[in-house]
């Protein structure tokens, strides 16, 4: 933990005053949240109360607005106390659960084998106050339950608890075993502008500025039709030299600007094991934590971009079973070199099978067909119109999806060590997925009319975790079923048809 | 290596199904292409561009052509291909026209099944069979079968299921 424990963060007291239910012996007490969770939780309120009254005193004087707010912020605050003294939450030996009365009554309750993850996340203020948000995930649709503020350490006991379940017998929990299997290093945050995602915050910044601006100035009656007519005006009659620059500065920033975000999300990004979990932490100002639980994890995906193939730079992500909102939770690495990241797949999950092998020729015309053929069939129909600038620039498109096309062929590939299946697809994105064969819940095997005839079939293998499964894109026919049969020879031996007399070469070994 | 084709077909009722599925809804988009290229005609109109006007009677054209052959070619298709097979402990089907799925699904790893009828299949007698897994890509669907094999099938599989689970991930 990196977070300072500026404020005093007291165990919450299991309060008497309200009746416990009833609970077998070997129970924990019945807890609430952390008394300081109402300042946070009321910290958003009064800042926006606060604003609107310092505002309305501004603007009217001690006029009517100012009361309202000042009795907003006092109805506001009673909430929050009142919330905070109806929550409580309790660790049953066979469930988790929590109960709110504050008007209606309502009890969640998780039983324990259930709970996937638990995710540990802190905004600034509750760093400020030594506090943290404690996500319990129970399943794919069991939904989750969060408990807003408790103190650090709570929230670290509580993981450790509710994922221990599995190893109560075998191990007294007070055995901490913590080994990091990764950390980012200064270097990477200079990877930041190769991933489009954070190339484009600048933009979601200044728009998000500018809206919050403009919905302030039009409340506040600033915004009238003259004045905005005025500055679109004053800055259509801007000289071309300034606005250049503008763009100039502007395009210059995004990098930069992508620096800083790639550091405010991924600073200090830590993966470390413990007590058979993984563990990811990451973030300056929100620092978050995702406890990963290992026999969960079954497989994991690397991901990149051709600019960051060009770097050697690649991202991994975990494939959980039943995790929620896994893009953003199963990630295990930020863009980290690829050697750093495949050393750490294999530590998590094991060695990744290679080298690939490439998919047949025939793919190689799939894959230009279907890059090509939209921009073509645009031409087509802007030549129809009789549109010459807009068929160009179809035309120009479809030339440069060739590029592409064999670009996504040679990206295409597949590779198996009898453990764990891979395979990759893709090329402006592109993603490699390993998967652990046990992982595999069923296979589709997909194939077009213009796949039948050309002898190609795309192979998904279903995984219950991550997206549902990973495909190998236009692998031969034969080939597809000769790898899903070594996989499980049990389900797919009773269904293939005996050999055509003719074709030798299509039997497997 | 090839795989065969399932035992069995599903309910030729599946055919008129299909159809009146396909009739439906392509009479809907017949109509609303009538409609738009009635409404814009050969005048030219503001915020539209010329070209547009002048050949948007092609557009029912297109759609009534293009809709025939999906409600006559498509549901013999369909049924041609669509088949199921349950052995000892795989469920395997076969489903499309244009595009197949050949879809293999171990029995251990059901998580549930179930039958739904829409107003159309509860007119024919048919009903779906649901295979749920944890993934979708493995959860299969088998449209077009007799409602008591459905439900005679649906019954047995979560039997099966059940006994052989363990958390089927």
């Amino acid at each position: 933990m990196t977070a300072p424990h500026d404020a005093p963060a007291p165990r919450p007291p299991a309060e008497a005053g309200e009746a416990p239910p009833p609970r077998p012996a070997r129970d924990a007490p019945v807890r609430r949240l952390h008394p300081l969770t109402f300042v946070v939780g009321a910290a958003r309120e009064m800042t926006a109360l606060v604003g609107a009254g310092a505002t309305g005193l501004l603007v009217g004087g001690l006029s009517t607005a100012f009361y309202f707010a000042l009795i907003g912020l006092a109805f506001g605050l009673a909430w929050h106390v009142g919330t905070w003294a109806t929550f409580t939450y309790h660790v049953h030996e066979d469930r988790f659960q929590t109960r709110r009365s504050l008007v209606g009554r309502t009890v969640k309750s998780v039983p324990r084998e259930r709970i996937r993850g638990v995710d540990i996340s802190s905004t600034l203020g509750h760093r400020l106050l030594g506090l943290a948000i404690v996500h319990v995930d129970a399943g794919a649709d069991g939904g989750e339950i969060v408990l807003n503020a408790v103190a650090q350490r709570e929230a670290e006991r509580l993981r450790k608890v509710l994922l221990a379940r599995a190893r109560v017998a075998e191990a007294p929990l007070q055995v901490k075993r913590r080994r990091e299997l990764a950390h980012i290093r200064p270097r990477w945050f200079l990877y930041a502008p190769l991933s489009g995602a954070y190339l484009l915050t600048p933009f979601a910044l200044a728009g998000s500025l500018l809206g919050t601006l403009y919905n302030l100035g039009d409340d506040l009656g600033l915004i009238t039709r003259d004045r905005v007519e005025s500055l679109g005006r004053d800055a259509a009659g801007l000289p071309t030299g300034v606005v250049v620059l503008i763009m100039m500065l502007f395009l210059g920033a995004m990098p930069v600007a992508s620096v800083i975000a790639f550091t405010l999300f991924n600073w200090d990004f830590t993966v470390y094991e413990r007590d058979g979990s993984i563990v990811a932490e990451r973030g300056l100002v929100t620092r978050r934590s995702v406890a990963l639980e290992r026999r969960r994890v079954r497989g994991v995906e690397l991901s990149d971009n051709p600019f960051e193939r060009v770097a050697g730079v690649v991202r991994l992500g975990a494939l959980v079973t039943g995790l929620g909102d896994a893009a953003h939770r199963g990630r295990l690495l930020p863009a980290a070199p690829r050697s750093v990241a495949v050393a750490l797949a294999s530590r998590v999950l094991g060695p990744v099978p290679a080298p690939l092998i490439p998919h047949p020729r025939a793919a190689r015309g799939r894959r230009l067909v279907r890059a090509t053929a939209p921009p073509l069939g645009a031409a087509v129909v802007c030549a129809f119109a009789g549109h010459l600038a807009t068929t160009t620039a179809a035309l120009f498109a479809a030339l440069m999806a060739v590029p592409l096309g064999l670009d996504r062929y040679r990206q295409l590939g597949h590779a198996d060590d009898g453990v764990r299946l891979t395979v990759r697809s893709g090329s402006l994105r592109r993603r490699q997925y390993v998967v652990e064969h046990d992982a595999i819940v069923g296979w589709r095997v997909r194939r077009t009319l213009f796949q039948r005839r050309a002898g190609l079939a795309t192979l998904h293998a279903a995984v219950g975790a991550g997206e549902g499964g990973c495909a190998a894109v236009d692998m031969s026919e034969s080939d597809a079923l000769a790898m899903a049969w070594t996989i499980t020879p049990d389900w797919i031996a009773p269904f293939l048809a005996p050999p055509r007399p003719d074709k030798t070469r299509e039997h497997p070994s | 290596m090839r795989l065969r084709e399932p035992a069995n077909r599903v309910s030729p009722r599946a055919i008129a199904h299909w159809a009146i599925e396909y009739l439906l809804f392509w009479g809907l988009g017949f109509g609303l292409a009538w409609g738009v290229a009635a409404w814009l005609g050969h005048r030219p109109r503001d915020g539209v561009p010329r070209w547009v006007t002048a050949h948007v009677g092609w557009l029912p054209v297109v759609v009534g052509i293009v809709g025939v052959l999906s409600v006559t070619v498509a549901p013999v298709w369909r049924y041609r291909v669509h088949r199921w097979e349950v052995s000892a402990d795989v469920v395997y089907t076969r489903t499309g026209w244009f595009t197949r799925d050949w879809l293999l699904v171990p029995v251990s790893r059901i998580q549930n099944v179930h039958t739904e009828q829409g107003w159309l299949e509860r007119l024919l007698g048919l009903a779906r069979l649901r295979v749920h897994t944890a993934s979708h890509t493995g959860s299969s669907e088998v449209s077009g079968l007799p409602v008591a094999v459905a439900n005679r099938l649906a019954e047995d599989l979560a039997h099966r299921a059940h006994d052989l689970s363990d958390d089927a991930t």
